[in-house]
């Protein structure tokens, strides 16, 4: 605030100095980890049954909502409180998966998607019955902040680094070098072979929901002591997490965290040249940008599609 | 086989003074709502003609183009609010903001599905997401033409030429014409040549292709008039109400006329319509059971939209054919008691394309 040099110039005369551009792009990264936790919930459950789930937003509600619950009503310490939180969301996406998708035996993905759709308004409307319909908040982790080069950065924030480091490294370790993981990633090749060498697609189907909804979970854990939480926040977070996996290129891990990290850029970026008003239209116009100028995403090979 | 064809025109005259008859029961209801609660009871069913139109055009996207949209709120929305600026703040006719509403959101239409109907899988859903999304943002923000959150009032009442719409009846009929419109149009659509291609890439989009079906062409053209029934209901709602907001055209509103398409069921316009009605009159459980309580209609209201949802996921699993099956199984049962005393099976080989 000090600089007046303008090194960055912006649109409305806005004038950005570096650490204040610092600023923004924290800002972006941390919002960008929260997208990134999304997407990758959105890869894995579409690398298991090829379709978009789109309750998977509300796993990041109830990561929040469950979370606040266990901290408040049943007064648990706030680690004991978050585990909970977000081991209970991983039971409710196995649940929605025993309940929901796996009755439909054929596998239509336009009947899968319905479904997901209408699981995700009756998970917020349940969860508004359950919880109600005002905004919940969580005590953040560690209070206050940390300077950087000039830029502030709440300590939160570090949190929110970490979980989501901490669930890509896992993740990766799982697929590569357990026998889940392997199980796992050859259904998602090929389901019939797998089946030949005595894998349980099913079974499968059902971990990869589960897994997805504890990656929401930690999610809305890491976010809700910042943003706080509500029943109806989970479609946001949805749209905005599969905007970072198309960025990225959906039906990969790496490239879902990347799509993730770039998405928050771009839209801390936005707001830092352009306006805030429209913060929340750039990610559904990037969204819509890139599916149609380059579906495969900005990090995926091309996989030109086979009539 | 004569005898057979004959049955099967003797059948089609079945279904045509079925319509009939519907037709003119939607047509003289008016005049039976009498009382004093008469102007809301016709206000509901206005609304009802309202969904219905809109659905019609999601029934041909969801039940014969085999493509789901998740953004028909932010159409019905393009429309009021173009029919709105037209009328209200233009001081145009009703008719130009009805022109209005209906380039717009051919416009957009086109605009969405060109680029995401050219990939396969389920993008369209996205696409139309976003869509959604992003127009309610423009709905609230662009506030020097929209009104802002607060809305938009002083639409003017529709009008055609020097008649003005005025009563709750005449703005039934009109919306119930057009809705039967709609239907008629949506009629002749999947019982002409775009219908049998709908049906073939139903069966197989590769056969399909392979028979010379322009596939993406015709999954446009049936996202694009599906867009455009939106969008005159939204251009009829503005006019009617007199009054339009951003809290209307929600992504909560896309996915009810989704339930609403998908317990309808496929490949059928009277499913769709009849589900139509039947969701639309869960939030109004007081205008089929008068005298119902307070009580329990809060509890109605506040479950409502688990109702919705939970129609989505029961219907998709265990009635994957909806409203329009169990309507098709009835019928097969009718035409094998009526026409063939016989009793034998060829009933069945008839089934799929009832309207």
């Amino acid at each position: 605030m000090i600089s007046s040099t303008g090194l960055f110039q912006g649109r409305h005369g806005k004038t950005v100095d570096t650490p204040e551009l610092l600023q923004f792009a924290l800002a972006g990264l941390k919002n960008g980890s929260i997208y990134a936790l999304v997407a990758l919930g959105f890869t894995i459950v579409y690398a298991s049954t090829g379709v978009l789930n789109f309750a998977q937003g509300e796993f990041v509600m109830l990561g929040g909502m469950l979370s606040v619950w266990a901290y408040s009503t049943l007064g648990l310490p706030l680690p004991l409180a978050g585990l909970l939180g977000v081991l209970l969301t991983g039971l409710v996406g196995v649940i929605f998966e025993l309940l929901a998708i796996r009755p439909r035996k054929d596998g239509d993905p336009l009947a899968l998607i319905i479904i997901t759709v209408g699981g995700s308004m009756l998970l917020s409307s349940l969860a508004r019955h359950l919880f109600g319909p005002t905004e919940k908040a969580l005590p953040r982790f560690s209070e206050g902040s940390v300077n950087i080069f000039g830029a502030s950065l709440e300590r939160q924030s570090l949190w929110i680094f970490g979980i989501a480091a901490v669930a890509v490294v896992l993740l990766t370790f799982m697929y590569s070098y357990t026998r889940l993981g392997k199980a796992m990633r050859a259904c998602a090749i090929d389901r019939n072979a797998a089946r030949l060498v005595g894998i349980e697609p099913r079974m499968m189907v059902t971990l990869s929901f589960g897994l997805a909804a504890i990656l929401g979970g930690l999610a809305g854990l890491a976010t809700t002591p910042l943003t706080q939480t509500a029943f109806n926040v989970g479609p946001s977070f949805g749209v905005k997490g599969f905007a970072a996996a198309i960025l990225g290129g959906l039906g990969n891990p790496f490239a879902a965290v990347l799509g993730g990290l770039t998405l928050g850029l771009l839209e801390s970026m936005s707001v830092a040249f352009i306006s805030s008003t429209y913060k929340d239209a750039i990610s559904l116009i990037i969204l819509l940008l890139v599916l149609f100028v380059r579906p495969q995403g900005l990090f995926g090979g091309s996989s030109r599609q086979k009539v | 086989m004569s005898g057979r064809s004959l049955n099967i025109s003797r059948f089609l005259t079945v279904r045509a003074a079925i319509v009939a008859v519907l037709l003119l029961v939607v047509a003289v209801l008016p005049l039976f709502v009498t009382g004093t609660d008469a102007r809301y009871v016709l206000k509901v069913l206005t609304f009802v003609g309202i969904n219905v139109l809109i659905v019609t055009g999601l029934a041909l996207l969801f039940g014969y183009a085999g493509q789901v949209s998740l953004g028909h709120a932010a159409f019905y929305g393009l429309g009021a609010y173009a029919s709105a600026y037209v009328t209200a703040t233009l001081g145009m006719p009703w008719f130009v903001g009805l022109a209005a509403a209906i380039a717009v959101t051919a416009l957009g239409g086109l605009a969405l599905a060109v680029p995401s109907l050219r990939l396969r899988g389920h993008y369209l859903a996205m696409a139309t997401l976003g869509f959604g999304e992003i127009m309610r943002i423009v709905f609230v923000e662009a506030s020097s033409i929209t009104g802002g959150p607060d809305g938009f009032s002083g639409i003017p009442l529709p009008s055609l030429g020097s008649f003005v719409f005025a009563t709750p009846q005449s703005i039934y009929w009109l919306v119930w014409g057009v809705a039967a419109l709609a239907i008629m149009i949506s009629y002749n659509i999947v019982s002409g040549r775009p219908g049998r291609s709908m049906r073939a890439l139903h069966g197989s989009e590769l056969g399909a292709m392979a028979s010379g079906v322009d596939l993406v062409g015709l999954k446009v053209r049936v996202f694009v008039i599906s867009a455009v029934f939106a969008g005159v209901a939204g251009s009829l709602y503005a006019a009617t109400v007199g009054f339009v907001s951003p809290s209307t055209f929600t992504f909560h509103f896309s996915v009810v006329l989704v339930a609403m398409a998908v317990l309808g069921g496929t490949r059928s316009l009277a499913g769709p319509a009849a589900a139509a009605i039947l969701l639309t009159l869960v939030s109004f459980p007081d205008i089929v059971l008068p005298g119902l309580s307070r009580d329990i209609l809060a509890v109605v209201q506040d479950w409502e939209v688990d109702i919705y949802a939970l129609v989505i996921i029961l219907v998709v699993l265990f009635l994957p054919e909806g409203i329009a099956g169990a309507g098709r199984r009835v019928l097969g049962l009718l035409r094998r008691g009526v026409v063939e005393p016989s009793g034998s099976d060829s009933g069945t080989g008839q089934r799929g394309d009832e309207a």
